[in-house]
């Protein structure tokens, strides 16, 4: 066995590159909207031919990793608006039949899934990815090759801003975050003390942490400590008990659902009594699993509300608990409202001309055309487009966590 | 730093240091007798968490293709926490028959095996996410009984608080290796172990069944990986399939600079990972893994032996 150790030292370094490689671990932030994708991705060309029997459109979600957490409530959200759309006609007497592709947790993994959906599936467009991380990545990859993306999910600074092909149904973190701020504000009018947590490894979550500490500065709080982890850390005493010492009155977190949830129960078992705003990561019932009892009072503004009064949602709720059993989460009412989108775009284009009747590359450049100019009144209320992708929403909402005292039961109940 | 932050940092060090011996120690036995990296373990880890999870709450959870299917029976969870570490160590056992033994026979490179034991790892996870989904399950609160969240090692006036699952885990992790050294070291089936460990021709032509020790070293190094797995989740929640792999990767940190094939090289390399990564600033907490695979390659270069391991020596 000559050099035992270096063959070892060699092994260990395969290893944990291998590991990290395997998702589910962290990924580097890409900072700007224009980085091209790396060498992996291929240019791919838009595929000519037309529509032979039902509508495909992509999927690409986050089904595994730890990012899957959301992803899947994604693809429930979806699938309800695949049945629910279909069960109406779908496009004018023409099916539409959802594609899906697991993107993972990561960059690579999106823009693999972006490719296949693009050049292999033939989808006319796609609803993905679920992080922003992902979206600076691979939403690049479709602009080049001109198909229509609409972010069921990214809610970072500068999405829409990656091509004329991409915009979002999910409405920018900017506008949704301060609201969480001014409900804490108001349930205690005293608060000075503010400690910040995000996890650094997460592009959305940094965008986050940004507006938060914005929105604390502007409303004249003292910003006392500004603590950083990973998406993937479960071990927050250090952090905690660093930002416990400085007696915080609120605590801001931006996250996702385990490691956000985790830090809300380390913080509550070492002692801290004040209040805890969360930030989108933790917009999912999956949290309540986590932190249980724990998560009694986080405080989440929200772009979507079950109790939303439309006939849409009505639908969508009642859908959502009678195959879930349980209340419907702002990511399925996302993603259901992505599908929407293309559903209702698709029917105002085939009035004009018929989408069967279109060449592929063609009907994705008028199908890209005609969601940025129309309304669409989706659970998530009424919303539309600026001429870039902005999503234009009107309706949002503050939830604190009200939980059983034993945590086995718990549900976002909406401020007024 | 103040006094009390110092004290504070020092118990928070030791107490996730000992999060991170607890599943070292697995991960180095099987080092240890084979000389391979079992990239499976983490992956084991977190199937001693969901075993645990379902033997106590009666159920699988409520997601994936198990959703909401029920046991018979919910046990305690002492007897959750035995059984499922036995299951997991059953696993282990079938996973050196599937992916490790079939390689040994043929010879092949120790690259082959950690590659194999990736597969292994990989597989397990997703087969996870399958059947439990990717949600996080969190044992109940009353999982300790009575015991307090946090204990306070400070005055009423200056807190020092640790969370208790903590102080548990610590107390557990030197209990194993107290039996786990004996074990090695005054036992029968321990010598034996060892013999194969140094020379398994030879511990073969005394009469050692090497293919009988190398099941027990499987068995033991995954039993001890579904203890941690529980006792962390304890702490943690189960954090979802991936939720080891996290720990796979710091756990090759802590066996490098503890030592390769040392027990207590594992303890004290988990402590002083767990030491270092307290210790980081605050405005650098997020780098905590780079510190750690940082502390890593400083070990290698000045000593590759590491803080316990014995000095490669090549006959010649």
């Amino acid at each position: 066995m000559n050099n035992a150790i270096a063959r070892t030292s060699a092994l260990l370094s395969t290893c944990t590159l291998l590991l990290t490689g395997c998702g589910g671990g962290t990924s580097t932030v890409t900072s700007s909207p224009t980085n091209s994708p790396n060498s992996t991705a291929t240019n791919t060309t838009a595929t000519t031919g037309t529509l032979s029997s039902a509508i495909p459109i992509g999927i690409a979600v986050a089904q595994t990793s730890n990012v899957a957490l959301l992803g899947q409530e994604q693809v429930a959200g979806a699938k309800l608006a695949e049945k629910y759309f279909n069960s109406k006609g779908g496009v004018n007497g023409t099916p539409i039949k959802l594609v899906f592709q697991d993107t993972s947790g990561d960059e690579a993994g999106a823009i693999n899934a972006f490719q296949t959906l693009i050049n292999k599936d033939k989808v006319i467009g796609i609803v993905g990815p679920t992080l922003s991380q992902q979206a600076f990545s691979a939403d690049p990859v479709a602009e080049r090759a001109k198909v229509p993306i609409i972010g069921p999910s990214n809610t970072a600074k500068n999405i829409p801003e990656i091509g004329d092909y991409v915009a979002r149904v999910s409405a920018p973190v900017s506008v949704v975050a301060p609201n969480s701020v001014k409900a804490a504000l108001k349930q205690n009018p005293q608060l000075k003390k503010v400690a910040v947590f995000y996890a650094q490894n997460d592009a959305f979550s940094k965008s986050e942490t940004e507006i938060f500490q914005q929105t604390v500065k502007d409303q004249g709080l003292e910003l006392v400590t500004v603590q950083k982890f990973q998406t993937s850390d479960t071990d927050f005493q250090s952090q905690a008990t660093n930002a416990i010492n400085l007696k915080p009155d609120l605590v801001i977190i931006s996250g996702l659902a385990a490691d956000g949830g985790n830090l809300v129960r380390q913080l509550r078992e070492l002692g801290y009594k004040g209040l805890i705003v969360g930030g989108n990561g933790l917009n999912t019932s999956n949290l309540l699993s986590v932190c249980k009892a724990l998560c009694n009072g986080v405080l989440i503004a929200q772009a979507y509300s079950p109790e939303h009064p439309s006939e849409i949602n009505a639908a969508f709720r009642k859908a959502y608990i009678d195959e879930y059993k349980k209340e419907p989460p702002q990511f399925s009412a996302q993603a259901f409202a992505a599908v929407q989108v293309y559903v209702e775009a698709l029917q105002s284009l085939d009035k004009n001309s018929k989408v069967n009747k279109l060449q592929l590359p063609e009907l994705r450049t008028q199908l890209n055309k005609q969601i940025l100019a129309g309304t669409y009144n989706t659970p998530l209320g009424e919303i539309g487009f600026t001429p870039i992708g902005e999503v234009v929403q009107k309706d949002f909402y503050v939830a604190q966590i009200k939980m059983e005292k034993d945590g086995s039961q718990g549900k976002f109940t909406f401020l007024k | 730093m103040n006094t009390n932050l110092f004290l504070q940092q020092l118990l928070n060090g030791l107490s996730i240091g000992s999060v991170y011996a607890i599943f070292a120690l697995g991960y180095t036995l099987v080092y240890s007798i084979l000389g391979i990296i079992n990239l499976a373990h983490g992956a084991i880890f977190t199937l001693g968490a969901y075993f645990t999870y379902a033997l106590m709450g009666g159920n699988f959870g409520f997601n994936g293709l198990l959703a909401n299917a029920a046991l018979p029976i919910k046990l305690p969870f002492a007897i959750s926490l035995i059984l499922g570490s036995i299951l997991a160590g059953l696993v282990g056992v079938v996973m050196e028959r599937v992916a490790f033994q079939p390689l040994r026979r043929q010879g092949s490179d120790p690259l082959l095996t950690v590659v194999s034991s990736l597969g292994v790892a990989v597989v397990i996870v997703n087969l996870i996410q399958y059947l439990v989904g990717a949600e996080s399950y969190t044992y109940p609160a009353n999982t300790y009984g009575n015991l307090p969240p946090a204990i306070n090692f400070g005055s009423p006036e200056n807190p020092i608080p640790i969370r208790s699952v903590q102080v548990v885990i610590f107390a557990v992790s030197v209990v194993i290796v107290a039996i786990l050294t004996y074990f090695i070291n005054q036992t029968k089936y321990g010598k034996a172990m060892q013999a194969i460990a140094e020379d398994p021709t030879t511990a073969s032509l005394l009469g050692i069944n090497s293919d009988r020790f190398i099941i027990l070293t499987f068995f033991i190094s995954s039993f001890l990986a579904g203890l941690a797995g529980t006792l962390v989740a304890s702490s943690v929640s189960i954090a979802g399939p991936y939720f080891g792999i996290t720990f796979g990767l710091r756990g090759l940190a802590v066996i490098v600079l503890g030592g390769l094939g040392s027990i207590p090289g594992a303890v004290l390399g988990g402590l002083v990972i767990g030491l270092v990564e307290a210790f980081v600033p605050a405005e650098y907490s997020g780098y905590k893994d780079a510190v750690a695979f940082g502390i890593l390659f400083i070990m290698l270069l000045v000593r590759p032996q590491g803080l316990l391991g014995r000095r490669f020596i090549q006959k010649v």
